[in-house]
């Protein structure tokens, strides 16, 4: 089973990384949408919580490149990040809790991951990063929210 | 395979939404006998005393702790494999002629979310996940169902793809998985650790093409660990020990793509050949390699280091995996499979680089030698045996000495199925069996030196416990 854990590690660590953190469009046409993400449950309030925002299967169950990327400072027990200018239509959300603040998954020496993560729906990691049909939901028109228990 | 085999195994799974239940019922009925080794338990079997129905005990005071899977099945759904049921962990306590038994199922995350959804859905060696899997990690898949160890003041159950699992030694009851250091939560903690007759644990973890090795201390404290490559990534259950290395018997059934499940993502390459690897357990980086020919096996002995420099240990071995990949599967679904047949090898690893094979001519299991002798020269091991083919499991128990090339058994003839048997004090061997026709699992002790006698006292329990893997005799 090691593989498949190696798998979503590799998934989780690249979280947020490699994509441009700003996300402020100059001005939100009524037909865009702004997404805002909630994580909470959160256990220890220390660090930052990294996620990636994808806007396709293909790149999402691939582990591919995400549309969009952040990060989010833990302080309490709930955080949350939003996303603006985004084109209406489906998503889906992977995210990890860096509590001790590198960066990076910390991870076992086989590369499992040991740091709490969370996928949107709050779709259950299979043996791996939870799948598009699990993790992805509607973004309408305007302002929306998703809540993510992460821990 | 016969007609009956056909109609109660493969046959009526796949006629099964065919045929009206009624008719599953009476073939049900008609299971083999044997499947009483493959029963299921429901719930956690309280402390009771034993029968003595044969004997006398000698001064002899201590717990045989065992573990082995006890729950296969949950309304439709069932486990795909022998090892992938729920770990049962017995204690069957012994002080002079009274004998008592409780057994605690471990409380493991996979047994709670199974419990609650009243469903198997977990993922195992050889069971698919279902719908309503949770695998955040491999420790939600742990089984905690192999062996069952003390380690200081607490008990050990083992699986092999994840933690350990601690277990008060009087309740049974579970603390916990065991997390030995921080970074190295959900690391793989094999069920065969080899320990030191001075009580120092060595195990290693298998993760494909290498191996993380682990030394504990013998109150069971993390002490070091490190990670090693292997020749190859064998599928590993086992390795074994002299007092100073540590010997990884790699065979040719390599891990390969993940699939699931997990077996499946094994592939039998006997072109390989078999390697063995010799780690100097104060230098870890001081490594040999020896070539063997393709061989499958589960269990080794302990191994020990000769004045010229020779290793060797004993193994169990078959030609090929047909008995994981086929054999095991078919017990828990009532298919006996005519491949349990694992032979006593004595390995030897020669100064100049060669290693050889030697056959005892028997069919053994389970090899289990003095624990005061681990790592050390020795000419005894004790295994259970006499696989006929007729029925699987073994039927005997016994001793075969490499020295005098001499065998020491007891037959307990085709209406028991015998489990592992352990040294118990300097003279005793104990284990279980599980009685057909009484239809209850019993305790036998035996004079090590005159097994053929056969048991020295037995006792009866009131229940019929599924057939366990692996345990400890903790003296009192």
């Amino acid at each position: 089973m090691k593989t498949l854990y190696l798998a979503a590690t590799l998934a989780l660590a690249t979280a947020g990384n490699g994509i441009a953190w700003a996300s402020a469009p100059a001005a939100a046409p009524s037909s865009q949408a702004e997404l805002t993400v909630t994580f909470e449950q959160i256990e220890i309030p220390e660090g930052q919580i990294l996620l990636s925002l994808y806007d396709n299967e293909a790149a999402h169950d691939a582990n591919g490149k995400p549309v969009r990327g952040a990060m989010a400072k833990v302080e309490g027990q709930a955080v949350s990040v939003r996303f603006e200018g985004l084109a209406p239509g489906r998503y889906a959300i992977k995210a990890f809790h860096d509590v001790d603040g590198d960066g990076k998954m910390k991870t076992n020496p086989f590369g499992m991951p040991l740091e709490p993560f969370a996928f949107s729906n709050n779709a259950r990691p299979e043996g791996g990063p939870a799948r598009w049909k699990g993790a992805s939901f509607d973004v309408p028109a305007g302002a929306s929210e998703t809540r993510i228990a992460i821990q | 395979m016969n007609r009956r085999d056909l109609l109660i195994g493969g046959g009526l799974a796949a006629l099964g939404t065919l045929v009206p239940a009624t008719a599953r019922a009476a073939a049900a009925v008609a299971r083999p006998d044997w499947t009483l080794g493959v029963t299921d338990i429901l719930d956690d079997i309280a402390p009771r005393s034993l029968q003595r129905i044969h004997g006398r005990a000698p001064d002899l005071a201590g717990t045989l702790y065992r573990n082995g899977p006890a729950r296969f099945r949950r309304g439709d759904s069932a486990s795909g494999h022998w090892f992938d049921g729920d770990g049962l962990v017995r204690a069957w306590q012994l002080r002079g002629n009274e004998a008592r038994l409780a057994a605690r199922f471990v409380d493991t995350p996979k047994r709670r979310l199974e419990e609650k959804l009243g469903r198997i859905v977990q993922p195992g060696f050889g069971t698919l996940q279902q719908p309503g899997a949770i695998v955040g990690s491999s420790d939600d898949t742990n089984a905690a169902n192999t062996h069952v160890i003390k380690a200081g003041n607490r008990l050990l159950a083992l699986w092999e793809a994840g933690s350990a699992t601690a277990l008060d030694p009087a309740s049974l009851e579970t603390q916990g998985q065991v997390t030995f250091r921080d970074d190295l939560k959900h690391m793989p903690f094999l069920a065969h650790p080899r320990i030191e007759p001075d009580g120092r644990i060595w195990n290693i973890g298998s993760g494909g093409a290498a191996v993380y090795v682990w030394r504990l201390s013998k109150h069971g404290a993390f002490e070091a660990g490190e990670a090693v490559k292997l020749p190859m990534a064998s599928y590993i259950h086992d390795f074994t020990a002299t007092a100073r290395h540590l010997v990884i018997l790699c065979q040719p059934w390599i891990a390969g793509a993940m699939k699931l499940p997990f077996s499946k993502s094994l592939t039998w390459q006997p072109e390989l050949g078999s390697k063995v690897l010799v780690l100097d357990k104060d230098d870890l980086s001081k490594a040999s390699v020896f070539d063997l020919p393709p061989l499958s096996f589960f269990h080794l002995g302990d191994a020990w280091e000769e004045k010229d420099g020779t290793i060797r240990f004993d193994g169990c071995f078959h030609k090929d995996v047909t008995f994981a990949v086929e054999g095991a599967p078919g017990l828990v679904e009532g298919r006996y499979v005519h491949v349990e047949r694992p032979e006593l090898n004595l390995v030897a690893l020669h100064p100049d680089g060669r290693a050889t094979l030697t056959p005892a001519g028997i069919t053994a299991e389970f090899p289990r030698s003095a624990p005061e002798l681990a790592g050390l020269p020795r000419s005894a091991t004790v295994h259970v045996g006499g696989y006929t083919g007729d029925r699987p499991f073994a039927r005997s128990v016994g001793s075969w000495d490499w020295v005098k090339g001499r065998h020491d058994s007891f037959d307990f003839g085709a209406r028991h199925l015998v489990e592992e048997f352990v040294p118990a004090g300097q003279h005793h061997l104990i284990g279980t069996t599980l009685n057909l026709d009484a239809k209850a699992t019993e305790l036998h002790l035996f004079d090590a030196r005159r097994i053929a006698d056969g048991p020295v006292a037995s006792w009866r329990s009131d229940v019929a416990l599924p057939l366990s893997f692996h345990g400890s005799w903790v003296t009192a």
